[in-house]
């Protein structure tokens, strides 16, 4: 299954979108947060991303959920530390960071590709509230 | 190619965890799944479609499945909607 890393500025709001789309996703699936920084403060840490990264991978990639501004910057950097096997079969999703994240985890959760399961989120941006 | 007709009677309809439950259901079988209710119809592997068409308690919908396991992909989704999907 292609594992989920879940990267916000604040810890709390990675956890619970890694909260509650661990309601929708199967057995063994990874879906790991990164959020804030090293002392606990607002932002994003591109070594805690990579070790996300590193602990969401079971060999079929992993897909990056991202919120605002720098996530991206620092995701990018995280991918960058990666060791050059992983870094192939990673991919940040340009998606609502909620929304995008529980429809990923169901995709991955039935076993889809990276490249599928990156798509699902992306398209997670066209669901409407009513 | 069979086809059973359901009623959504859990309280929260095809939305979020039930959606999702679902669609998980459909994927365990190889048949192709396709939902209908009214005039909407959507791929019942497709998270996206499923929680795109919003569909709410009392929703009458019609399950059509195509494919080796048919029968028995009707009846494990027939099993999950009867079953509330464990709302209890």
């Amino acid at each position: 299954m292609v594992g989920i890393v879940v990267v916000s500025h604040s810890a709390k709001v990675a956890e619970g979108i890694c909260e509650l789309a661990g309601q929708m996703a199967a057995p063994g699936q990874k879906i790991i947060a990164a959020g804030g920084i090293a002392d606990g403060g607002i932002g994003t840490d591109a070594f805690k991303i990579q070790a996300a990264i590193e602990e969401a991978n079971t060999g079929d990639g992993v897909l990056v959920m991202v919120d605002l501004g720098s996530a991206v910057m620092s995701a990018e950097l995280a991918i960058d530390m990666l060791v050059d096997e992983l870094k192939d079969r990673v991919a940040i999703a340009d998606a609502p960071i909620l929304e995008g994240t529980v429809a990923a985890v169901v995709d991955a959760s039935i076993g889809q590709p990276l490249v599928s399961v990156a798509a699902t989120a992306a398209g997670a941006r066209e669901l409407r509230k009513r | 190619m069979t086809k059973i007709e359901l009623v959504l009677t859990n309280a929260a309809g095809l939305h979020a965890r039930p959606a999702a439950q679902f669609v998980q259901k459909a994927s365990s079988y190889a048949s192709k799944v396709t939902l209908l209710a009214g005039t909407k119809t959507a791929d019942a592997k497709s998270i996206l479609a499923i929680m795109g068409l919003g569909l709410g308690q009392g929703t009458k919908i019609e399950l059509t499945a195509d494919g080796p396991d048919e029968t028995a992909c009707l009846a494990g989704l027939q099993a999950l909607v009867e079953s509330n999907f464990g709302e209890g």
